[in-house]
């Protein structure tokens, strides 16, 4: 067996796999539980909901 | 700091996963690794920037600069593609990558020695490629004609961050997943992996040439929608909802969405050889994928714009929500635009012609690129510590850039039409297919001059941010201790 | 979510089928495909090609000519490549089996290369080289004169000397343009384009 063949099974196993690993992980972990409080997860008490995070630059003192 | 087999298993970290850090911590932590990334992005946009301009005007003036070797279309043209695809985009992509990894795992970076060394590597690889191309040893393989010397380098690197992913993702903070970090992590794991296939199939130990056209396109397509498609999207889901304060709609369809595209895209890359020495089946079902790339594509538009409705006041003060938006709206336009031209019936006409780099800048520039400028306008300040020194800067940069690209695009779209009919048509002469074209190569020229000018832009703004240019503000914006004059409403 | 291993399974067959489609199978079948021998003539087919011409692919390769020019013919169904004349059939998978790599191309900025060396002999192929907006109006065509070497005639011009050339970089009186052996490979390649042999998987097309 050529190594380009051992490539190619290896990255089949590889690519369906890992992605196969995460599936079955994420739903063990519970993380497609609770979708609402997940997609609040990047909010907290110094930068909550409601409260807009960018700017323009404001003008410099004269 | 712990060291790096430890890392492999956090319960060997008696602090792991305790401390609820400061954001500042976790910021000032990604500084040197981010601003290393994103420097040498900057640098080599701006390399890439001029050879795309040499590149475009020898089309409308063959004569320019064509007493040298060095200098030759055929060798400016893949010099311009892998600075920008490998030297720009992708090296933005790691360091909003990495920024993003380290906010979500709500710790402060780990091993940021791995990652200096790797953007080391990276560079190395993009510069001694680069080089490589212009001496004449290119492979002429479309996306990976960095000669094989050069392609361990950057393989190298990307390996090193791969493994960083994942080490920082065992150290995250327990709790939720957010859709972000599932396509970093996708995005970081599965490179390598394409990038090493490709290079022993194509490159190391090259497959027959009978099978070599397929390889190529999986390769290629696959970077564009598991490389820098979920870097660009992650960003979007973060820097969205971040900027104007109010979750992602739904986010059971942002999930949808990872799965789906990650489902059909990898079997795309066939639509770029339609009608070619294949067999029919395999064309027949990269048509097909692409057409289902309709379901991931639609997710993430209505995903994104049921967030903005209310909102689009924003795009008025945040320079990232613009330039974010405006790749998000073009993610879903470029997409759309893709599933059809994978059509047989259309793409007759558009195979082979500018049509098709008009849609490839849409993709790479209009989605990623200006996605990648909103992120770092948002990323930067917080590592530093710093405003931009010039909020005029910033809206030039946005102009130029969203003008350049909508001129760009719409020149190569009309005179790639017009090529493809004349193409199309046995009573049309060849030369008579170049000359049609030819004024739009021209505006396509001029818009790349917009562009690179945005570019330059940028540049100096960034290098003054690093010296810490521009004084004291009139008033506190980035870092206001209280809320700004407008809030949003939380539904 | 009590479907998951369904949907599961589903996934994995869906990612190990696109890796199985666009890499495995190209390798395994497309990439160890051997040439045929016409029952007729007794010819290998495709024909293989002269060490010149081979080393003139890397030429090719060097200077990024698979920019602007394809080599593959497309169907009648699905083209009018052939009413055009790039060719008398399609191309398919054996005609590349010789390649390195297949410069199967995604631009037509200069026309298809497919069946190149049916169209030109060399000497035309050396001055359109050399300066192709001259042989060619109209052409956008960067020149290649790097590819060639201008040099005093030292008693008798040598017998390789391009003949013919026109334009701002024609040798004057006294000077002759030899090409260097980059530019004699890059022809010896270009002329062994033909594929006007016929394979069974692709029959010669009727133009309509």
């Amino acid at each position: 067996m050529t190594i380009a063949a051992i490539l190619i099974i290896g990255g089949l196993i590889f690519l369906s796999g890992s992605a196969l690993i995460a599936f079955y992980w994420a739903a063990g972990d519970g993380q497609f539980r609770d979708l609402k409080r997940g997609a609040e997860v990047i909010f907290d008490e110094d930068e909550p909901i409601g409260r807009i995070t960018d700017r323009f630059p404001a003008k410099r003192k004269a | 700091m712990t060291s790096l087999a430890k890392s492999l298993n956090p319960k060997n970290d008696p602090n792991a996963g305790t401390e609820r850090f400061e954001r500042a911590e976790i910021d000032a932590s990604a500084r040197i690794p981010v601003l290393v990334f994103f420097g040498s992005a900057i640098f080599w946009l701006l390399i890439g920037s001029l050879l795309a301009l040499i590149a475009a005007f020898k089309m409308n003036i063959p004569g320019l600069l064509d007493s040298e070797a060095w200098l030759t279309f055929g060798r400016v043209r893949p010099a311009h593609l892998n600075t920008v695809i490998y030297g720009w985009s992708s090296a933005a992509g790691i360091g909003v990558g990495l920024w993003l990894m380290a906010r979500l795992c709500r710790v402060p970076m780990m091993h940021t020695s791995l990652l200096i060394v790797a953007g080391v590597f990276w560079n190395l690889g993009v510069l001694v490629g680069t080089l490589g191309i212009l001496a004449g040893d290119s492979r002429s393989i479309e996306w990976l004609e960095f000669p094989g010397y050069a392609t361990p380098i950057l393989f190298i690197a990307y390996a090193f961050i791969g493994i960083w992913g994942v080490i920082m993702f065992r150290y995250r903070k327990p709790g939720h997943v957010y859709v972000s970090q599932w396509y970093l992590l996708a995005a970081f794991l599965w490179f390598p992996w394409l990038y090493g296939t490709v290079n022993m199939l194509l490159i190391w130990q090259p497959i027959q040439g009978s099978a070599q056209g397929a390889v190529n396109w999986w390769y290629a397509h696959n970077v564009l929608g598991l490389w820098f498609t979920p870097i660009g999207l992650a960003s979007a889901y973060y820097m969205i909802p971040k900027v104007i304060g109010r979750p992602v709609h739904s986010y059971y369809l942002s999930i949808l969405g990872f799965w789906s595209l990650a489902l059909f895209y990898s079997w795309n890359g066939m639509h770029h050889l339609i009608g070619g020495p294949f067999p029919a089946w395999m064309i027949s079902a990269s048509v097909v994928a692409s057409i289902m790339m309709f379901i991931p594509v639609i997710t993430v538009a209505i995903n994104h714009h049921m967030t903005m409705r209310g909102n689009f006041e924003a795009l008025k003060w945040s320079p990232t929500l613009r330039f974010t938006v405006f790749g998000a709206m073009t993610y879903t336009l470029v997409s759309f635009q893709g599933s059809l031209m994978a059509i047989p019936s259309l793409n007759t006409l558009t195979h082979f012609t500018h049509y098709t780099i008009g849609h490839s800048h849409l993709g790479l520039y209009g989605f990623f690129t200006m996605m990648m400028f909103g992120a770092m306008y948002y990323i930067v300040p917080r590592l530093v510590g710093w405003e931009w020194p010039s909020a005029s800067l910033i809206r030039w940069h946005f102009w130029l850039a969203a003008i350049g690209i909508t001129l760009m695009v719409a020149a190569l779209t009309i005179g790639g039409i017009i090529q493809g009919f004349a193409l199309y048509d046995p009573a049309v002469s060849f030369t008579n297919s170049t000359l049609f074209a030819s004024p739009f190569l021209w505006v396509r020229g001029v818009s790349g001059i917009l562009l690179t000018v945005a570019h330059v832009v940028f540049a100096v703004n960034f290098v003054m941010m690093l010296a810490r240019a521009g004084g004291p503000r009139d008033e506190p914006t980035l870092f206001a201790p209280h809320a700004p004059d407008k809030e949003v409403a939380a539904v | 979510m009590n479907r998951l291993p369904l949907l599961f399974f589903g996934i994995f067959i869906t990612f190990a089928s696109a890796w199985a489609g666009l890499v495995a199978y190209p390798y395994l079948n497309l990439g160890r495909m051997l040439p045929i021998t016409d029952e007729a003539s007794g010819d290998i087919l495709p024909p293989p090609i002269s060490g010149l011409a081979d080393a003139g692919q890397r030429v090719y390769a060097a200077n990024g000519c698979v920019y602007c020019h394809s080599q593959q013919v497309r169907p009648a169904y699905l083209s009018t490549d052939i009413a055009k004349g790039l060719g008398g059939r399609r191309t398919v998978a054996r005609d590349y089996i010789r390649s390195k790599p297949a410069f199967l191309g995604t631009m037509r900025t200069g026309p298809d290369l497919t069946n190149v060396g049916l169209r030109y002999a060399a000497d035309w192929q050396h001055r359109h080289l050399y300066e192709p907006g001259v042989v060619t109006k109209g052409s956008i065509m960067p020149s290649f004169r790097y590819l060639y070497r201008m040099q005093k005639i030292q008693g008798q011009p040598s017998a390789n000397a391009v003949q013919g050339l026109q334009g701002p970089h024609a040798p004057p009186p006294g000077f002759e343009v030899v090409p260097t052996q980059q530019a004699v490979e890059l022809v010896a390649y270009l002329l062994s384009l033909k594929r006007d042999y016929p394979l069974p998987e692709a029959p010669q097309e009727e133009v309509p």
